[in-house]
Order: C-alpha cells, then sequence, then structure tokens
C-alpha cells in the first residue's frame, strides 16, 4: 500500500469517534503518568492489558501508544517546575529547565518543552512512515562495536557538559560508571559491589539516584538558609508565562536537533531516550554560540532534550512494527499486547495488516495535536505551583520523591538508596562538582561495559574491531575530537597566558 | 586542619573509593577465556579515579571556611529524612512524613507550631488522596 | 449400621478439613516488573481463573523485582504461613541460589505448589547462513574451534545451558555473547554479527515465515505442532537432553496442608480448561503440569544437574 493511500486510510480509521475517544485517554493518562515520578508507561500499560482484551485491537492501540508518548510531555513538568525528573528521559530537562524557572521563567520553559515536544514528536512520526523499512535494515548493521562507540561519544559529551571544573566532571562521571557496575555480571554471574545485599544484586535503579541527587540534593541545599518566603520566583507577566519569539527562533536548531537524533537513536533496540537527550543536548551545547550558558537557564537547553525524547519514540516503533523487535522496556510490552490480541509482529506485520498499522501512525498525528492544546494552555496554570511557599512546597518535594521511588520498586531499601543519594546530591553540589556526568556515567556505564565485552568476544580479543568497522569507527573518532578540542583550547588560552606573561 | 580546601577532602575521598574499588577487583577475573571478565571495566575507572583525584588534590588551593550554620542545618534537614524514612518503615508512611513534615516546617522554617501542623496533615492528606485513593499507587 | 455412621462422620470429617477457602484477594508475587514474562503470565492465569471461576476472590499481581527472583523469593519466604498469597516461579529460581550468595531461597525454602509449563526453544540462524541442519553448524564449529558465535541471555540461561551439553557431547566449540535483551539477541542474528541462537517459538515465528531466519533443530522431546518437519536435539543425532525452562507456582512455607492441597486442585483444574489449551497454544508452550510432590523431585533433579553443567561451564557454584 503506498504512502498516501495508507495515510488517507490510516486517518479514515483513527477519525472514527471511538478511536479519537481512545487516542485522548491515551494521551490524557499519559501526560498524568509522566508527571508522577516513579510512574511509568510501561507499569501504566501493564496494568491496563486486561482491559484492552475486550476492545478493538485499533483502539486499544491508539490508547497505548498515546500513553506512551503522552508520558514524555508530561515528565518535562515536574522536571522543570521541581528538578523532580518524572522519568529517566526527562533528567536532562532539569539541568537547564529548572535554572529556568529560577530564574522566574518555568512559564518559557514549559511552554518550549511541549512545543520542542510536538515538532519532535511529529518528526518522529514521519520518519516512522517514510523510512522505517530501510531504516530497520540499517539498524540491523548496528551492534556491539557500534554501540560502544556511540556510548563513548556519549561520555564524550561529559566534556562539554564539565562546566568550571574538568577534573571534577570526570570524577563524577567516573563514580556514575562505578554505580552502574554494581550489581550482578551477566557474563560471569560474579556479584559486583553488592556488599552482600540482595536488593544489590540486580543494580541500583537509575530513578532512585537521579531523584536523590537532582530533587533532594536541591532541597537539601535549600535548607541552609533560614527563612525564605518563596521557593522560586513566580512568572510575572505574559512574557514569562509562555515562550516568547525570541526563545523559538533560538531554538531553531535544538528543534531540529532533538527530532533527528531523538529518533536516530530510538531506532537503535536497546538505545533508550535518556541518552537520546544527553547527546542531543551535548550537540545542541556544542553548536550553540552560549555554549558556556548552558546549565544555567539556556531555553535551548530544555528544548534539544525535550524534542528528543519524544521523537525516541518515533524512533523507537520502528524496530517494533517493522521487525518485531521491541527496543525497550516500554515497546516490549506493545510487543505483547500485539500478541495478546492475536498479532503476529514481525517483518510481515505491516503488509498484513495495513489498517492497523496506518490507523496508528495517523492517531500518532492526532495525538500530538491533542498534546499540544492539552499541554500549552496548562502551562501558566502550573508555573502557579511555584506560589506555594516554600515550607509547604519543599515537604511535598520530599514526600513525591519517596512516594515516586515507593511506587516504582516498592522497596524500603530503595528509599534508605534514595536518602543516601539525596546527601550525596547536597554535597556535590557544595563541593562543586556537577551532577550531570554522575548521572551520564550511570546511565551508560553499564551498557558501554557489556558493549565493550560482547565486541571482544566478538573479535575473540582483538581490540580492532572497534576501528575495522566505519561506523564504529567514525564515531570514535568523534568521540577523540569531542574529548581533545577542548583540550587544545585550553592549551592555546595556557600558550597565549603564557605570551601575555612574558611581555 | 580546616585551612585545607573542600577540594582536598573530596579528592582524599575519591582516592579512598578509587583503592576501594581496585582492591576489590583482585577477587574477580581480569581476563577469562571468553573475554575480558568482571575485573576489567572496573580496576581501569578505579585506576583512573585514584590518578584524578590525586591530581585534584595536589591542585586544591587553600581556602577559607564556608557557612558552616548554612550548612549544619542542611544536615540537619537530612537527619531529619532519613528518620522520617525509617520511622515510614516502622509506622507507615502517614505518620512517618508527617512528623518529618512537621520537623521541616517547625524547625527549619520556625513557623508556629499550629501552623506547622496544619500544614504537615495537610500535605500528608493530599498525598493520601492523590496517590493511594486515586491512583492506587502504594505507599510505603 | 455403626459401621456406616461411622464412615459417614469420617467423610464428613475429610471434607471439612479441604475447608480453606481464601477470603480476601490473593497476592501473586513475580519476580519481573510489569510487562515482564513472569507479569505477563501471572496477569494472564489470573484472567483466566476469573473467567473459569475457578476462585471466589481476585487476584493482584505484586511485583517484587531485584536480583533476579531473589528479591520475591526472600519476599514469599518472609510470609510463612500466610495462606492468601503464592508466587509464579521460573527457571531464574532454581538456578541463582546456585551461583549467587546473596539468593539465599530456594524452592525448597518455600512450598512447591505446581509446575505449569515447559518452555520449548529452538535453534536457529539467519536464513542466509550456510548451515542445513545442526550437524552442519557443530561441524564448522569443529573445524573453526570459538570462531562462531551465539547470542543469548546469561551465562546461566537455559541458552548456554544448551550450548555447553552440546560442546561437551560433540566436543566442538563456540563463543556465546551475552545479550540482556531478548530485542537484542535478535537483532544480532539478523544483523549477521552472531551465527546461532537459541531462541523461544513464539519470538521466532515471525521472523521465520518472513523468511529471515531458518530453524535447525528443537529443543524439546517430542515435536511442536508448529514446526513438524525440524527434528529435535535427539531426532538430529544429539544425545542431549532438552532442558527445559520452567515456570510455576509456589507458595509461602509453613501453609497448612489443606491450604496446599486447595491450591494444587485450583491449578490442576485451571490446566484442564479450554482457556488454558488456547493459551498454551497461543504462546507454544508445552504443557509441563506436575503436582507439588512431583514439582520438589523436579527440582532437586534438575538443580543437581545444573549444578554439575555449571560448573563444567566454569561458573562458581556457591551452594
Amino acid at each position: 500500500m503506498d504512502i498516501a493511500a495508507g495515510l488517507l486510510h490510516g486517518f479514515a480509521v483513527a477519525l472514527q469517534p471511538a478511536n479519537l475517544l481512545w487516542c485522548f485517554v491515551g494521551v490524557f493518562l499519559g501526560t498524568i503518568v509522566g508527571i508522577m515520578p516513579g510512574l511509568g508507561p510501561p507499569a501504566t500499560i501493564a496494568m491496563l492489558l486486561p482491559l484492552t482484551a475486550q476492545m478493538n485491537p485499533a483502539g486499544a492501540m491508539i490508547m497505548l501508544a498515546g500513553i506512551y508518548y503522552g508520558a514524555k510531555y508530561g515528565g518535562s513538568t515536574t522536571s522543570i517546575l521541581l528538578n523532580v525528573p518524572g522519568e529517566s528521559a526527562s533528567v536532562v530537562t532539569c539541568l537547564d529547565g529548572y535554572q529556568l524557572a529560577r530564574k522566574g521563567r518555568a512559564g518559557a520553559a514549559l511552554g518550549i518543552a511541549a512545543i520542542a515536544s510536538f515538532i519532535a514528536g511529529t518528526v518522529g512520526v514521519l520518519g516512522l512512515m517514510l523510512v522505517a523499512p530501510p531504516l530497520a535494515r540499517f539498524a540491523l548493521a548496528f551492534s556491539s562495536p557500534e554501540y560502544f562507540a556511540l556510548m563513548a561519544l556519549g561520555l564524550a559529551m561529559v566534556v562539554l557538559l564539565a562546566g568550571r571544573s574538568l577534573v571534577k566532571a570526570l570524577l563524577a562521571m567516573l563514580v556514575g560508571l562505578w554505580l552502574a557496575g554494581i550489581g550482578t555480571d551477566p557474563f560471569s554471574t560474579t556479584s559486583r559491589f553488592t556488599f552482600g545485599r540482595m536488593e544489590l544484586l540486580s543494580g541500583i535503579d537509575f530513578v532512585v539516584v537521579a531523584i536523590g541527587v537532582f530533587a533532594l540534593g536541591e532541597v537539601l541545599a535549600n535548607m541552609e538558609a533560614r527563612e525564605e518566603p518563596l521557593a522560586l520566583p513566580v512568572p510575572r507577566g505574559l512574557r514569562n508565562l509562555l515562550p516568547t519569539a525570541k526563545d523559538l527562533r533560538d531554538c531553531r536548531f535544538a528543534f531540529l536537533n532533538g527530532s533527528v537524533i531523538g529518533f536516530l537513536i530510538g531506532v537503535l533496540p536497546g538505545a533508550g531516550s535518556t541518552i537520546a537527550s544527553f547527546i542531543s543536548y551535548g550537540v545542541e551545547k556544542a553548536f550553540s554560540r552560549r555554549r558556556d550558558e548552558f546549565g544555567t537557564g539556556v531555553i535551548e537547553g530544555v528544548a534539544a532534550p525535550e524534542g528528543a525524547n519524544n521523537s525516541e519514540t518515533g524512533g523507537a516503533l520502528v524496530p517494533l512494527l517493522t521487525l518485531g523487535i521491541p527496543g525497550s522496556g516500554t515497546t516490549a510490552i506493545l510487543l505483547a499486547a500485539l500478541v495478546l490480541w492475536g498479532f503476529k509482529p514481525g517483518p510481515l506485520f505491516i503488509s498484513e495488516n495495513p489498517q492497523l498499522f496506518w490507523g496508528l501512525v495517523a492517531s500518532m498525528y492526532i495525538g500530538n495535536v491533542l498534546l499540544l492544546i492539552l499541554n500549552l494552555p496548562l502551562v501558566p496554570l502550573f508555573a502557579q505551583v511555584l506560589r506555594a511557599p516554600a515550607y509547604t512546597l519543599y515537604p511535598a518535594i520530599i514526600g513525591l520523591s519517596i512516594v515516586g521511588v515507593y511506587s516504582a520498586s516498592g522497596s524500603l531499601f530503595d528509599l534508605a538508596l534514595l536518602t543516601g543519594f539525596g546527601l550525596l546530591g547536597y554535597l556535590m553540589r557544595k563541593l562543586d562538582y556537577p551532577s550531570a556526568p554522575l548521572i551520564l556515567g550511570l546511565v551508560l556505564g553499564g551498557a558501554m561495559e557489556r558493549a565493550l565485552r560482547q565486541s571482544l568476544m566478538m573479535s575473540e580479543g582483538s581490540l580492532a574491531i572497534l576501528v575495522s568497522r566505519p561506523l564504529a569507527a567514525a564515531m570514535l573518532s568523534l568521540a577523540l575530537l569531542i574529548l581533545l578540542v577542548p583540550l587544545f583550547t585550553r592549551l592555546n588560552a595556557w600558550r597565549l597566558q603564557a605570551m601575555e606573561e612574558e611581555k | 586542619m580546616f585551612r585545607r580546601s573542600p577540594d582536598f577532602w573530596s579528592g582524599l575521598a575519591l582516592i579512598a573509593l578509587g583503592v576501594y574499588i581496585v582492591t576489590a577487583t583482585r577477587g574477580w577475573d581480569y581476563l577469562s577465556s571468553e573475554g575480558p571478565g568482571p575485573a576489567f571495566f572496573p580496576r581501569w575507572y578505579g585506576i583512573a579515579m585514584i590518578v584524578l583525584a590525586t591530581g585534584l588534590m595536589l591542585f586544591s588551593a587553600k581556602s577559607a571556611a564556608g557557612d558552616w550554620r548554612g550548612v549544619a542545618r542542611a544536615l540537619g534537614a537530612w537527619t531529619a529524612i532519613a528518620v522520617g524514612v525509617v520511622l515510614m518503615k516502622l509506622v507507615g508512611f502517614a505518620l512517618g512524613f508527617a512528623v518529618l513534615s512537621y520537623f521541616i516546617v517547625a524547625v527549619m522554617y520556625r513557623r508556629p507550631p499550629l501552623q506547622s501542623a496544619l500544614v504537615a496533615g495537610g500535605v500528608v492528606a493530599a498525598f493520601y488522596l492523590i496517590f493511594a485513593l486515586a491512583l492506587g499507587v502504594p505507599l510505603p | 449400621m455403626k459401621t456406616v455412621l461411622m464412615a459417614l462422620a469420617l467423610a464428613l470429617a475429610g471434607a471439612s478439613a479441604h475447608a480453606f477457602k481464601p477470603t480476601r484477594p490473593i497476592e501473586v508475587v513475580v519476580h519481573t516488573g510489569p510487562g515482564g514474562g513472569s507479569d505477563l503470565l501471572a496477569r494472564a492465569v489470573a484472567t483466566m481463573i476469573e473467567k473459569e471461576k475457578l476462585l471466589p476472590v481476585r487476584m493482584q499481581v505484586v511485583n517484587k523485582t531485584g536480583g533476579g527472583s531473589a528479591v520475591a523469593a526472600a519476599y514469599l519466604a518472609e510470609k510463612g504461613g500466610e495462606q492468601n498469597t503464592i508466587g509464579f516461579f521460573t527457571g531464574v529460581w532454581l538456578t541463582s541460589p546456585l551461583t549467587s550468595a546473596e539468593a539465599k531461597v530456594t524452592l525448597r525454602d518455600l512450598t512447591p505448589i505446581a509446575r505449569l509449563v515447559l518452555e520449548p526453544a529452538l535453534i536457529a540462524v539467519r536464513a542466509d547462513a550456510p548451515y542445513k541442519t545442526l550437524g552442519d553448524f557443530i561441524g564448522a564449529a569443529k573445524q573453526n574451534p570459538g570462531q562462531l558465535k551465539q547470542s543469548g541471555g546469561s551465562v546461566t540461561s537455559r541458552d548456554n545451558v544448551v550450548r555447553q551439553l552440546l560442546q561437551k557431547t560433540t566436543g566442538a566449540r563456540w563463543a556465546f555473547i551475552s545479550f540482556p535483551g531478548g530485542g537484542e539477541r535478535i537483532a544480532a542474528l539478523l544483523g549477521g554479527h552472531v551465527n546461532m541462537m537459541v531462541i523461544e517459538p513464539a519470538e521466532a515465528g515471525e521472523h521465520i515465515r518472513a523468511g529471515n531466519m531458518r530453524v535447525l533443530a528443537q529443543v524439546s522431546d517430542q515435536r511442536l505442532p508448529g514446526f513438524p518437519n525440524v527434528p529435535t536435539l535427539k531426532e538430529a543425532g544429539f544425545d542431549v537432553p532438552a532442558v527445559p525452562q520452567v515456570r510455576g507456582v509456589v507458595a509461602p512455607p509453613g501453609i497448612p496442608a489443606d491450604n496446599v492441597a486447595y491450591w494444587e486442585d485450583v491449578f490442576r483444574r485451571l490446566t484442564r480448561t479450554a482457556s488454558w489449551r488456547k493459551f498454551l497454544q497461543d504462546n507454544q508452550f508445552e504443557d509441563g503440569y506436575q503436582n507439588a510432590a512431583e514439582l520438589a523431585k523436579f527440582y532437586d533433579d534438575f538443580t543437581e544437574r545444573m549444578r554439575a553443567i555449571l560448573q563444567e561451564a566454569g561458573i562458581k557454584i556457591v551452594r
């Protein structure tokens, strides 16, 4: 079925009143789920699965997909307002988003997040529609050496995220790598750094660390001041309640960057939206004229990662629908749902079920529009949350963190870990260690180690495999370049300074 | 002793961590028959940690003392959270969190007791309503 | 007359000993998160039980993730004597106490109830690979020791166990590369980065239909209905036991006999229903029903065999 015909057919399916209703329900639920830290799309979709067994499959799929990408919209809300990442992919949004809120521009940040999400989400659907099958074949060429190179590229971003002290950023990253290594090594079943506790056997959940270091760390830092009538300045005037035209112009590149990078990374099975948002943030920073201001509240720093984590959903659906390979936790459940309804996701899925595929694609367009309509007007409303006095807001943040972590794992041990990481977050703040590299190390550490060991197993111990394959070599060279460029500029600066002093 | 900068101490702590990591890797295989073993990665980043942290320590400037009162307040708040979590394990979310909230409002922000109690109660009630009842999310 | 009365009295007493009836929602413990294998199975079973009205109350799935199965098993062990709780176990519950010092709770520490399914597997290669039979692959592996590669789960998973057994009986050697996710394993095979994998029929079905994969043999005792032309390991000439991946039901320790009997009864009746048969068929599982006593014996045999196999594979056994 060719694309135009397919799309028309799809809209015919998606615009049926019942399916429109399911779309709305899905995106609405998704937004709420995204806002709540700890509660994520996988859990929600799994809980709703038995209900969907009675529904018409097209409607059910539309709703579940709505939850999936809707959650990405909602995740930015608590990240920006409270520095609590609503979802693992929203961690990067905390970096600049929260700083914007501190400057009184919460509304603008929230608005840009919604707009970037819309643009990227649409690009993601376009990609799914136009290039899915050939891209899927390309994705298969990606294997462990390329993943390793991709992760190395991500870690090289640390240099870009470094801020003032490169050494401290690297140390934070190394601690993140260590935290990632806690648990059972799958290749040999050796337990590493588990201190004999079985709760640590499968490692430390990323959410616990992120919420602890970001949210609790921030709360503790704020406890230092004696009295603070309002936690954050409330945005006043329309200028700060919504993004301005200047903001939109500044973010032109970010919109593109987030959409493309998010989609491409989403296509790779196993690479997630967190990696996508980090890399898109790093790229944005590398190409921005205001690169030194990143981390202090730069609007592009919100647009890029938010866009990336939305187009990633479109990308993640590519391997699912074209090959039947789930690329992430949520797509794995969607796969199970499809199987439950009697479908067989695989290479023949699209050609055998055109109405489901095109109906889904069309509904994703509609869903993105619905989400924009839902989220934009709510922005000024959400920004008013900041009116709450500090002594109500901070206990609320603490409570939200605790409930968020507990709801994800049901474990009191995780709460203890949360408390510990809260202390770590506070200490890092005091000692001037940037927290983004820690999170980056944690997210990438496990995947990078696995990819390296898998690659070496594939090549029977020869490191050459990493450079003999073109894609891997290209990415590694890029990573090396990113690492060396600041070194050169610094050396240059020293040289110039030395010359000055000699005069 | 306090004339050393905070960088010195954090550097020292990280060296200790690095040493711990490298020692722990002694028990594991570095290279097994099927490729690099579990010790491979940790040993390298442990060593990197030691090197960088030493560098940090050596280059750390001497600096003045900080706002110790503020730090004490923050650490006090942290202790409250820790105690609160333990309490939650013993008596459940509602009581534990209520005590914690009360502490923060009353002690940290010096609000009158009645107001603190109201706020603490209100926050707990809100959480219960939103999470436990409306969303069915388990509370500790 | 007296004897008749006595017999009646005893019969009544016996009937009332079967007195356990659940009065509140049953807690069903699984070790995966929402959407994981065990979670989906538990929810499917709950739906079927409700449909066939086998329980007077509903079942509530509780996810206790962590350490593979360790946290869920420990949770059940702590609930000793609790009559309204059960758990679903899989192979990982059996093997992880062998290799992990922290996984302290074995199936014997809990109350076995029933074994429900056996998951068979297929040995698959990419469709354009030069191997038409398993013998071809083994032959190629013998000629190039250590150079062929298999993608699979962790080293204690069934994928690797099959490999260890085959390597031992044939003397061939090939590499095993762990990928944490099923999707990545399949991607590795389809992308040509590995040569072979052990895959579940449900996962493989579509790829075979599309012509991307070829199945060399099946890891099961009898041919599966979906694959009538594929030889089993034994038929292909390899004297290797078909290592099953099992799933079943356990309960906390220290529960009374009538409680155990009740659970046994519920699950026995479940396996006789039409919904269950359809479930097995849809998922391509084998009916592996065993009652509590048989399960206990199976557990002992299985762990003995596993211990030997894993030790030979060079994996450290701690228990």
